[in-house]
């Protein structure tokens, strides 16, 4: 089984059907096309996107319905082009923290993983609805 | 911000070698056609924005960052 030593997670076994393609890379990053899609115990509903071109790269998402359950996707002609919508389809949101510790999440362009062919985009949109720095909601106190 | 007026089929020139044309035009869009040298990359900003944002997110995770951010979503 093929594996590789990531920075995130030390070394990882994975299996070749396992492997998710995004065809056109992700923007910044046009050149990474081969991603894992790892859940880890303990960090749910958080998943991660481990590249496999490069073993330092790996982005931090959640479900987009865990931030807004009422994101309305709309996808570009040219992104329906790289993977038609199914009803199987994933749509996460990429994370970020800002120099100042803040979590943002990218609400304009959601990573659309479609699970059954293995193929995925990020899906920049057209319109300006959503922020690409949509701030996560402050943690509740604990009681 | 430089601001010009232009009709359909009306082209405007930035610097030596780029070409906007006005294609179309309905009530909330604008098509327009570009003429640049390969070298010059046209993009839309929101891909830009995204780019940034993605190199911001492509920084290492430490485990404390993490556990603060499952304090946002749980």
């Amino acid at each position: 089984m093929p594996e590789i030593v990531t920075r995130q997670f030390g070394k990882l076994e994975f299996d070749e059907s396992a492997v998710l393609h995004f065809p056109a890379g992700l923007p910044g990053f046009e050149s990474r096309t081969r991603f894992l899609l790892i859940e880890r115990p303990g960090t749910a509903p958080l998943l991660f996107l481990q590249s496999l071109d490069a073993p330092k790269l790996c982005f931090v998402a959640a479900p987009m319905h865990s931030i807004d359950p009422d994101y309305a996707l709309a996808m570009t002609p040219e992104d329906q082009q790289i993977l038609s919508l199914s009803s199987d389809s994933l749509i996460l949101a990429v994370l970020s923290a800002s120099a100042s510790g803040r979590w943002t999440a990218n609400l304009l362009a959601p990573v659309v993983i479609d699970k059954k062919a293995r193929r995925a985009v990020q899906a920049v949109r057209a319109d300006a609805r959503y922020s690409h720095r949509h701030p996560l909601p402050e943690p509740r106190a604990c009681s | 911000m430089l601001v010009i007026r232009r009709k359909i089929g009306e082209i405007l020139l930035i610097g030596d070698d780029v070409e906007v044309e006005i294609l179309e035009c309905s009530h909330s869009q604008v098509k327009l056609g570009i003429r640049a040298p390969k070298r010059i990359t046209i993009l839309r900003k929101e891909i830009q924005l995204t780019g940034e944002q993605n190199r911001l997110a492509s920084r290492t995770i430490s485990p404390a960052k993490l556990k603060n951010l499952l304090g946002h979503l749980r």
